[in-house]
């Protein structure tokens, strides 16, 4: 009956609206009756009613239904804004979510008994309690009279009005216009026309009603309503339909033509007709909804893979150029030139192209952080903490790939910052701290990165602590543990096996899980690093690649073959007299600013033919955590921005290869994986102790 | 087995011919993509001896294999006329190496007779059959068994359960 599409679109919305009513409710508790927020979180109940309804979810609808009736109380002033309505609130919104997904199939059999009987409740609790909907507010005088055509009004309507006049209700001349990017305009229509039936009775409309609530029809319909409320709220009513985009109502007085009564509010958006790219909704016309379309992920894929053969024929378009000029010489003059000019231009715009998509894959952390607040506020109450968790930065952008992976990680240090890091509120108070604790989560852009700091001002965790774990499980030495900077001892924290949850928060209060955090985190080419103070807090900072499909690589060529090196694990290179190469059992290693950095040549590891040794042998000493190694090579050819491809399925997953990229000239060179090549080198700790 | 069935059902079977290690062998022309002149190919190391590396076909990053070396033949120069055939084989865009590449033909289903159990050295299990057209003598070959039979114990601790 509905198509996947439609139900898809029913989804995306009712995903927002969901947002929509979290936020506010969040903010309804923070600022007790804020008056917007009820608007809004009513406005949203009211749509998923609506288009759930026609859809036909009935549990979603009624559910809506109830919590409708229970905000409209609250947004006339007779029920108070309280803890309990709040959290009846919140659980309603739970409900919400389980409803979706037995809508995606991912859950079966919500039972919404309990909410809408607790929602019921809480509007019995109301003092006045008024018996049903508020009498329409009395009719004001009409006002002066407005221009266009009674065409449409045949003797029919005519009588029809004149006899609804008689017993007191008027008749309006309604225009809607419809958002441009409207996907479901019969829904749309049918919630409209479903809204004006509530109010009153709808006479005649254009097109017919039929071809309305197929979509039939253009931007916008007319229709005449008759109803004894007034006009102004007829058009509230109106505006809380989404996508819809103006209303315009007037009161038809026979005889006369119809007199205009607008409504308080001028059309409040833009109007729709001066342009379709107008999407801006009519309801908060001071926010500014994001013009969007929906694309596939895999039509910026293949639209970036078109823009990667641009690139090599602009290449070959160079090659082709000097070729002629070779050929023709003083000959050719100007066409020379002319080549020369048309294949600088096609690189120049085929580089902004490629930025461009790159740009179109990003989304805003905010799809991340947003549900933080909730989750931060349940845990704090859970804990009997008091917290004040402040968001930073929801607009900075990163790849979908990017957000999908990072909100895990995201969640389990925000756990442990209000599990283990912020005191409760008395400890904070006898430590002369504030008593409610601060969590801060702030993302932004740091060169051709993004950097998200979590940072509370708890107790922070102490380093010494964390070196006789280290040693109690022997994962270090005495001796090297002791003589480890805090700085470095802070981040033992991440080493698998280091902590399970029981054994450390009793001793630090840290560490749940902090290997997967970091696992995930570095699986996404991103890095995460610990900062601490005892007695003032901690602070988790964590930097990531903008996106996963390009790095920034270093170049380097070993043989005849080049390859990259994703620059986020490369700490330096270096230079350095082949006579000061050591062996140590076995293995090459060099002394570094006083440090043992074991050798790799990637040529022996990947089998290729032995090179003449040289004077002087250039290493890359890659990091992955803790761990460095260094790889000889032949040359350095430099930095470049790279683009990641996979090898495919056939070849499977390579050892060290993590995937291949197409150089300017349309060859390709292979990336190295570091961290399976850090791992296979298995860096002993031996050698740690033996710093 | 009932693919194979369903395709020798068929009254012809269009084939694409080509040279390897002097002998002539046959593909069935749905499964090629295109052949392409040989090119640089990007060596990656730690794959199975017959993985040549891979090649960029238009962004596209493709593996390429080298027959004679799947087949233990004696390994034959590169020369002009060396090609590489692009085939699609479950999904997968995959480049073979051959000698040359004669032409496409049409081949009487039932010139097509039962491989026997070796030819030259190549296991009956890659062949689909042997077609005698005009006294010639062309090998059909089975792509899926060429390119993933062998693969887990080669590709060491890979998972490729495509085939």
């Amino acid at each position: 009956m509905f198509s996947d599409d439609e139900i898809a679109v029913f989804l995306d919305e009712l995903e927002e609206k969901i947002q929509c009513i979290n936020d506010n409710i969040l903010i309804l508790e923070k600022e007790g009756g804020s008056r917007e927020a009820l608007q809004e979180i009513f406005r949203a109940a009211h749509t998923i009613k609506g288009s759930s309804g026609v859809m036909g979810y009935e549990k979603m609808s009624s559910l809506t239904h109830e919590m409708e009736n229970l905000l409209d109380l609250m947004r006339k002033g007779l029920l108070p804004v309280s803890g309990a309505v709040v959290d009846t609130l919140f659980m309603a919104l739970d409900t919400l979510h389980k409803l979706r997904d037995e809508i995606t199939g991912k859950d079966v059999s919500i039972d919404i008994g309990d909410v809408v009987a607790s929602l019921k409740k809480c509007q019995e609790e109301t003092p006045g309690r008024p018996a049903d909907r508020e009498p329409a507010p009395e009719q004001e005088l009409p006002a002066p009279p407005g221009g266009e055509g009674t065409a449409l009004i045949g003797d029919v309507e005519e009588e029809v009005i004149r006899d609804a006049e008689l017993k007191g209700y008027q008749a309006y001349w309604i225009d809607i216009k419809l958002d441009p990017g409207c996907m479901m305009k019969s829904v749309r229509a049918f919630l409209i026309f479903e809204t004006l039936q509530q109010v009153g009775e709808v006479i005649k409309s254009e097109p017919p009603a039929e071809e309305i609530q197929d979509g039939r029809f253009e931007e916008g319909f007319k229709v005449i309503l008759l109803t004894a409320e007034d006009p102004d709220r007829v058009k509230n009513l109106l505006m809380t339909v989404s996508e819809v985009a103006g209303v315009d109502v007037k009161q038809i007085v026979l005889g006369n033509g119809f007199e205009e009564r607008p409504a308080k509010e001028e059309q409040a958006g833009p109007v729709p007709e001066k342009k379709a790219a107008q999407s801006a909704r009519v309801e908060h016309p001071e926010i500014k909804t994001s013009q969007t379309v929906r694309v596939d992920v895999q039509r910026l894929d293949t639209l970036m893979n078109l823009v990667g053969e641009l690139v090599i024929d602009r290449t070959r378009l160079n090659r082709f150029a000097e070729i002629f000029e070779g050929r023709f010489g003083a000959d050719s003059g100007e066409m020379v030139d002319t080549l020369n000019e048309i294949s600088g231009h096609l690189g120049q715009v085929t580089g902004d192209l490629q930025e461009q998509i790159m740009k179109a894959r990003m989304l805003p952390v905010a799809q991340v952080f947003n549900r933080f607040p909730r989750m931060v506020r349940d845990l704090a109450q859970k804990m009997g903490k008091e917290i004040n968790f402040i968001v930073e930065g929801h607009e900075t952008e990163l790849d979908r790939n990017v957000i999908e992976i990072i909100g895990d990680p995201l969640i389990h240090l925000i756990r442990n910052a209000v599990d283990h890091g912020i005191e409760k509120p008395e400890a904070r108070e006898k430590l002369k701290k504030p008593r409610v604790g601060t969590l801060k989560l702030k993302a932004s852009y740091m060169e051709n990165h993004i950097i998200i700091t979590v940072q509370d001002d708890g107790r922070g965790i102490d380093p010494g602590l964390l070196r006789q774990k280290a040693v109690e499980k022997g994962l270090l030495e005495r001796e090297a543990a002791e003589r480890m900077p805090d700085r470095e001892a802070l981040n033992l924290i991440f080493m698998p096996g280091f902590s399970t949850a029981a054994e450390v928060s009793d001793l630090s209060g840290r560490g749940v899980g902090m290997d997967v955090v970091r696992s995930q985190i570095e699986q996404i080419n991103g890095m995460v690093d610990v900062v601490s103070t005892v007695g003032t807090g901690t602070t988790f900072t964590i930097k990531l690649p903008l996106t996963l499909a390009i790095i920034r690589a270093l170049m380097v060529e070993i043989g005849r073959e080049q390859f990259a090196f994703p620059l986020t694990n490369v700490v330096e290179t270096i230079s350095v007299p082949a006579g000061e190469v050591k062996k140590v059992r076995h293995s090459e290693v060099i002394l570094v600013r006083g440090r043992i950095l074991p050798l790799v040549r990637l040529a022996e590891i990947f089998g290729n033919e032995e090179k003449s040794e040289k004077e002087r042998l250039f290493v890359v000493v890659l990091g992955v955590g803790e761990k460095k190694i260094g790889v000889i090579v032949d040359k350095l050819l430099g930095e470049l921005e790279i683009v990641i491809k996979s090898l495919g399925e056939y070849l499977g997953k390579v050892p060290c290869i993590s995937g291949a990229t197409i150089l300017g000239d349309g060859q390709v060179a292979l990336i190295i994986d570091v961290r399976s090549l850090v791992k296979e080198i298995g860096v002993e700790e031996t050698v740690y102790a033996a710093c | 087995m009932s693919k194979t069935e369903r395709e020798l059902g068929s009254m012809e079977n269009q084939l694409v011919v080509f040279q390897l290690a002097e002998q002539t062998y046959g593909i069935d022309i749905a499964s090629v993509f295109e052949i392409i002149r040989m090119e640089t190919i990007t060596r990656v190391p730690r794959t199975p001896d017959f993985v040549e590396g891979v090649i960029n076909l238009r962004g596209k990053i493709i593996p390429v294999i080298d027959l004679c070396k799947r087949f233990n033949l004696a390994i034959s120069e590169r020369t002009n006329s060396s090609r590489i055939i692009i085939v699609d084989v479950d999904g997968n865009t995959i480049g073979m190496i051959v000698d040359a590449v004669s032409e496409v033909l049409r081949v009487p289903v039932d010139s097509i007779e039962p491989p026997p159990p070796m030819i030259h050295g190549i296991n009956a299990a890659y062949l689909r059959g042997i077609a005698i057209l005009d006294e010639k003598l062309i090998i059909l070959l089975n792509l899926d068994k060429i390119l993933y039979e062998h693969e887990k114990s080669e590709l060491q601790g890979i998972s490729l359960e495509t085939a």
